[in-house]
């Protein structure tokens, strides 16, 4: 998978996990999330997680649970390649 | 028309009780309904955001003939004493007393334990008699469950910079006899051992099992988990069918969301 790939995968389960109805789809590696994105609280968090280890099979280790992975769409898509590589 | 869920609360041990709502099975299936059906659902604020898809699709299997029975577990929604006091074996004990119920109130018809995500997990086990699984989006571990509700606190925590070590530390409390407290609910620990204990195994006499699962996307298969606890129960001789379908994971989602193809699957599958 590369980048652009991740970034979509990243924006898909945001739009889902969030109910954001298509808005994640105008977001950029710059947008921020955490404390910025109302809809994003510790439910959500946790289930963003879940949806990742469930669905592209990659393992989050508990102290990954940080807010620096969270902070933006970047971060997080960086946290997921990473894992996925 | 159905007609409205007759609302009632079952005497428990102790002097409590617990809220049921039963669905009778249209009219003119009342004399021969086609099945049995007792929804356990999910666990903590899952139960709460999944309210809406149960009742519509307690109405739907009514509709197409089947007797349903939703029991709210001790500590959960109107049912007597408060989360923080519930073990996994009063809600052990709940299954047994909601079995009893729906056998006085529809004698003969094949029984099915309906499951919704830790729901699937306290359904199965071995009750002495034959039972049938309806598996919604089925955990298959109690102790990823027990994790994904921790992490709740760790995902709480994050943006104070105070997540990290906080898992060994809840571990800890709950290991030390402690309850923990996650997202607004407390947590005892004999809840959390039972749950951490409790696996998604064929036990019993086998009989069928329709599991299914809910995916945003359209060509979306089972997850890997999900096909070796299938290839397990099958294993076992059980007759196992599982399908995805495509709608939001609505038991977690941030607004309140329905997945009317997982209810049009279901009653397809109980067919």
């Amino acid at each position: 998978m590369d980048k652009d790939q991740v970034l979509g995968h990243v924006l898909r389960l945001l739009d889902d996990v969030l109910s954001l109805n298509g808005r994640a789809q105008t977001f950029t590696r710059d947008t921020a999330l955490l404390g910025a994105l109302p809809e994003l609280d510790s439910m959500a968090v946790v289930s963003l997680i879940t949806a990742l280890e469930e669905q592209l099979g990659l393992a989050v280790d508990d102290d990954d649970i940080d807010g620096d992975t969270f902070a933006t769409v970047g971060s997080l898509a960086d946290f997921v390649a990473a894992r996925l590589a | 028309m159905t007609p409205h869920p007759v609302v009632f609360f079952l005497p428990a041990s102790g002097g409590e009780q617990r809220l049921c709502l039963f669905h009778a099975p249209a009219p003119e299936f009342q004399d021969r309904p086609r099945s049995k059906l007792l929804y356990l659902h999910p666990f903590a604020e899952e139960m709460n955001k999944s309210r809406r898809m149960a009742a519509l699709a307690c109405r739907a299997l009514a509709e197409a003939g089947h007797a349903v029975l939703q029991i709210d577990l001790r500590g959960c929604g109107d049912s007597s004493a408060d989360f923080g006091d519930a073990s996994w074996a009063d809600w052990q004990a709940d299954v047994r007393l909601g079995l009893a119920e729906l056998d006085n109130r529809v004698p003969d018809a094949p029984l099915w334990l309906w499951g919704l995500r830790a729901g699937a997990l306290l359904a199965a086990a071995d009750w002495g008699r034959p039972v049938n699984y309806l598996l919604w989006q089925p955990m298959t571990s109690g102790k990823l469950a027990l994790q994904q509700f921790l992490r709740l606190k760790l995902a709480a925590e994050m943006a104070s910079g105070a997540s990290k070590g906080l898992m060994d530390q809840l571990k800890g409390e709950l290991a030390a006899g402690r309850a923990v407290e996650i997202a607004g609910y407390l947590l005892g620990p004999a809840l959390a051992s039972g749950l951490e204990a409790a696996r998604l195994a064929p036990a019993g006499a086998p009989g069928r099992v329709e599991w299914l699962e809910l995916s945003t996307r359209e060509d979306a298969t089972l997850t890997p988990v999900s096909e070796q606890t299938i290839k397990n129960w099958m294993d076992a001789g059980w007759a196992v069918r599982s399908q995805v379908a495509q709608g939001p994971s609505f038991w977690s989602t941030s607004e309140i969301e329905l997945a009317p193809t997982l209810i049009a699957r279901t009653v397809e599958a109980l067919s």
